[in-house]
């Protein structure tokens, strides 16, 4: 079985799904490792749990584990739960029962942005420092010149990435302790992604650029011409096409070869009423997920650069998309509360 | 969702000089509102709220070539942040270390379209220490350079000055800012409509928010220090030269000029063309109509160190109709 957009059916409906509205933000979604749950981190505090399964019934709504919003959340790498951060400074590992364990607890920080690798290890980030936890062991990395703001791991998991005004700092997160390494760009970076083939760090900046290292030779690159702060990058399972947001169609800068270096980057799909708020490449195959600050969400085929629509818009902004490990659905968050899991088997 | 944006309030002054006191009676005060607010030193505000979030000042300059193109990327950062929560407030307050420049501060509304998005700098507040303004005018620029940002003034702690003592803090507040309005306060006790949603930064209350503003003239201080300066002109502008005059203006002496607002009769238009201005970054938008038989006089507003009055009303005069 295969995603097939050419399929008549993805023209006539709309994929079935799970849909529930709640009463706050969605800020963040995530399937858990096994694929059996998806949870949303929203703005009351809440870790909502439910089964991938659509069909099977709806678990009820358990109490607020953070004091505020939560801000962040992964799946756990070590279990089949979840890890959430908020903006009252816990980092939480969330049981699949919904019951919270804290890892960190950072009062009067905000614990932003979260990264897990397969390896078990979690990485997270509050005010200046990064965390990362493994084997229960949490260390610490930084201060950074600045409040990072974006944070990721490296493909094998030796290292971490963070951006902050300036560039970008890597650690080894090792045994051996080495000196971080530094990335230097000027200006405030707001957003990383480390590509799944380990060799290339993307940041957006707060001036609409994209910046990209080429870790092997240390030299980087920029892309410009995007007509707002570029929040979301999604790089293939193959590490050959880099999706961004903040465009009114899929664009994806080709990584393959010689790299994206006076070449255009690869635009498709229908124009959305907005711009792209959310970019989520397939976890295996050639698909893109892309969420628009309007409220559509498309499906592109990266191949046939076939696209379908999956939600119409209906005004708020998608603030969270995340695959399934089987890369069969789809969890969708929007900041009016809307929770969608989509079962895009036709 | 169309949200209404949220006002955000500035409190600036000089270390001791009554911000957190200010803050305090902000948030314990029985207005029915729920205020977020954003300080420097967690812990030092005595009230319990869980919308106080605590920032690091950290400036960054922009990459697009403009030295005083500074903001405050925490800023940024924690009103996207503040947008995630369920729980929705009247206002957000920031509160500005005691040596802090506010241009970041300002500035930042001006540069981040989501920051724009969603909220509207409302006012600079800021409070002055009747009794130490003096010396701490000696200790560096910041104690001027808040007085020259500032939109509302609490000349603070009068009950440990005398009134000759007052009178005399106030003339040199009036010679850096004439704009701003001057309120006397003891222990920080101010009525709170007269310094939140106050509308400083809004082009359509330029007029009636400033009761000083049509009264020309300026005072003969030294150049170098901060003061206050207005212009005028009686007959049109060019609208193409006076962009560039203007341009330039900011371009070179942006550093120099902390706020600027005008009001111009722009050649031919029937409605006043208002701006304001923090440093080089600039608002600006058509305002009222001229009435028919109204004198169409053009009028900005300078505050800002070594101004030449005399060359800046020759660069106006320049960009005048013949």
């Amino acid at each position: 079985m295969k995603l097939d957009l050419a399929n008549p059916a993805w023209l006539q409906t709309l994929p079935p799904g799970r849909s529930l509205g709640v009463d706050a933000p969605a800020a963040a979604c995530a399937f858990s490792t096994d694929g059996s749950r998806v949870a949303f981190g929203l703005g009351d505090g809440r870790v909502r749990i439910l089964p991938a399964d659509i069909a099977a019934p709806e678990t009820p709504a358990a109490e607020p584990l953070h004091g505020g919003a939560v801000l962040a959340l992964v799946a756990d790498p070590a279990g089949d739960g979840f890890v959430s951060g908020g903006d009252d400074g816990r980092l939480l590992r969330v049981a699949a029962d919904g019951t919270a364990s804290e890892l960190v607890n950072q009062k009067g920080r905000w614990v932003e942005h979260l990264a897990a690798h397969r390896s078990g290890a979690i990485a997270a980030s509050a005010s200046k420092t990064a965390f990362v936890v493994k084997d229960g062991e949490v260390r610490e990395f930084g201060p950074h010149p600045s409040t990072v703001a974006g944070i990721d791991f490296s493909k094998d998991g030796s290292r971490i990435a963070c951006a902050h005004y300036g560039g970008v700092t890597v650690w080894s997160i090792g045994n051996v302790v080495l000196p971080p390494r530094r990335f230097a760009w000027r200006g405030s970076h707001v957003a990383l992604k480390w590509s799944t083939d380990g060799k290339f760090i993307a940041t957006g900046t707060q001036e609409n650029d994209i910046h990209v290292w080429r870790m092997a030779q240390a030299t980087d690159m920029r892309m410009q011409g995007y007509p707002a702060k570029v929040k979301s990058l999604s790089w293939t399972a193959d590490a050959r096409f880099l999706f961004t947001s903040a465009q009114p169609v899929f664009t994806a800068w080709p990584f393959a070869g010689k790299g994206p270096e006076g070449k255009p980057p690869l635009q498709f799909g229908d124009e959305g009423a907005g711009l792209m708020s959310v970019v989520a490449a397939h976890p295996s195959a050639e698909f893109v997920a892309g969420g628009y600050d309007s409220g559509e969400l498309q499906l592109g085929d990266l191949k046939t650069r076939r696209s379908v629509v999956l939600r119409m818009s209906d005004g708020a902004a998608i603030t969270c998309l995340a695959w399934s490990p089987d890369g069969w659905k789809l969890a969708v968050g929007t900041d009016a509360g809307a929770l969608q899991v989509l079962d895009l088997k036709r | 969702m169309a949200q209404a944006q949220v006002p955000v309030t500035v409190l600036t002054g000089y270390l001791g000089a009554g911000k957190t006191t200010l803050l305090n009676r902000i948030l314990s005060e029985q207005h029915g509102k729920k205020y977020a607010v954003i300080v420097n030193e967690f812990g030092e505000l005595g009230v319990d709220n869980d919308l106080v979030v605590n920032a690091d000042e950290e400036v960054f300059e922009m990459n697009n070539g403009c030295i005083c193109c500074t903001v405050r990327g925490d800023l940024i950062r924690i009103i996207e942040g503040l947008m995630k929560r369920k729980d929705k407030f009247d206002g957000i307050l920031v509160e500005t270390t005691g040596l802090a420049d506010p241009g970041p501060v300002a500035q930042t509304f001006f540069t981040d379209d989501e920051v724009k998005a969603r909220t509207r700098l409302d006012a600079i507040v800021t409070v002055v220490d009747a009794k130490h303004f003096f010396g701490q005018l000696g200790q560096g620029t910041e104690a001027e350079e808040q007085v020259a940002f500032a939109d509302v003034i609490l000349l603070n702690k009068t009950d440990l000055a005398s009134e000759d003592e007052l009178k005399k803090v106030e003339d040199r507040i009036r010679s850096i800012n004439r704009y701003a309005r001057v309120i006397r306060t003891q222990k920080s006790q101010v009525e709170l409509d007269a310094i939140l949603d106050k509308g400083a930064f809004d082009l359509k209350r330029i007029l009636e928010f400033e009761p000083d503003f049509l009264h020309s003239g300026h005072s003969h201080d030294h150049e170098e220090e901060v003061r206050s300066v207005s212009i005028t002109a009686d007959r049109p502008v060019d609208p193409d030269r006076f962009q560039k005059w203007m341009g330039a203006l900011l371009q070179l002496r942006g550093p120099d000029i902390f706020r600027s607002k005008g009001i111009l009769a722009i050649d031919g238009a029937p409605r006043r063309y208002v701006y304001q201005g923090v440093h080089m970054m600039m608002d600006s938008d058509w305002g009222t109509p001229w009435k028919d038989g109204e004198k169409r006089t053009s009028k900005l507003v300078f505050i800002g160190r070594n101004l030449d009055v005399e060359n800046l009303q020759r660069g106006l005069d320049d960009c005048l109709k013949s």
